[in-house]
């Protein structure tokens, strides 16, 4: 893939990201599960399609984009912490887990879904200085099994249809 | 494309979901397991951190009657209830509301978490018997 072409398919991706965070604001899992950091965690769908597109460089660039730009346009700064140790440790994670024969989009996204809430409980314990949001870990690990599953059916998904839509998977 | 995506569920994705089940059931059995020892809503301490300082120390149990004070973290103001039978956050001027809709908290090892108040609320069996740490 030439330069150019990457360049821009990074800076598409980055830009989908962040309406996915915007669009997902609007459905709160925490209404229904009143725990800090919980939600469905979309934009995470660009980490995993990037992370098997362009590889892991790639995703990383983007990854730190659009934290850096979601908390600049959100105007919170002290938000910036969470999505990027949650997003590092997803991309670390799911990067070891694809490099796994068998596993699937499924199990690679349950994977990220679960390290990406440990890396925002690590950052809230350092922001709180205390253990105190270690409590919620089991319920955000449970929840990450379908928040992953999520993911992973979006992402193939996507795969599927650009493999009709004729563009190149190898 | 860099790599190739499987994207057919596969059993040994299964391994992953068992790996998380197992995580989150270790971790909640070591932070919970001492709680279910004890009786709900007796002998509780209520250890309140404002940015990992601990600033208040409410024992429930010795309580006369429900008991509402205010904290201030990072430029937000939390009320915060206590009673005999736990802690609970009644209102918030935080943006996103979570330490409100947590709602009572009733039980050692439970806490109430305003992150962006930066503020904690944990809950203390009275003989010290909240978890304070996990290792391993």
């Amino acid at each position: 893939m030439k330069t150019t072409r990457k360049l821009t398919l990074c800076a598409v991706l980055t830009a989908l990201a962040l309406a996915l965070s915007y669009f997902e604001s609007f459905f709160p899992l925490t209404a229904v599960i009143p725990l800090p950091g919980i939600k469905l965690g979309l934009a995470n769908l660009v980490t995993v399609f990037a992370l098997y597109a362009l590889g892991p460089g790639q995703a990383l660039l983007i990854l730190v984009a659009r934290c850096l730009l979601g908390a600049m346009f959100a105007g919170n700064l002290s938000a910036l912490l969470f999505s990027l140790l949650g997003g590092l440790t997803a991309l670390g994670v799911m990067s070891v887990l694809s490099l796994c024969p068998g596993l699937s989009l499924y199990g690679v996204s349950m994977g990220g879904a679960a390290a990406h809430n440990c890396g925002q409980v690590a950052a809230a314990m350092l922001v709180l200085g205390g253990a105190a949001p270690l409590a919620y870990l089991p319920v955000l690990l449970a929840v990450s099994l379908l928040t992953g599953t999520l993911t992973g059916f979006l992402a193939s998904l996507l795969f599927r249809a650009l493999d009709r839509a004729q563009f190149k998977r190898s | 494309m860099r790599r190739s995506a499987k994207l057919r569920p596969d059993p040994r994705d299964l391994l992953v979901a068992a790996v998380i089940v197992l995580a989150a059931a270790a971790l909640g059995a070591a932070l919970w397991g001492r709680a279910s020892a004890g009786t709900s809503g007796s002998g509780l301490t209520a250890v309140v951190c404002v940015g990992g300082q601990e600033t208040d120390r409410v024992e429930l149990s010795a309580l006369p009657k429900p008991e509402t004070r205010v904290y201030h973290g990072s430029g937000h103001t939390l009320t915060v209830r206590f009673s005999p039978s736990g802690a609970q956050v009644v209102s918030a001027d935080c943006p996103n509301q979570d330490c409100v809709r947590t709602g009572l908290i009733d039980a050692p090892g439970r806490s109430i978490v305003c992150l962006p108040a930066r503020i904690s609320i944990q809950l203390t069996a009275a003989d010290g018997g909240g978890v304070d740490a996990v290792i391993g």
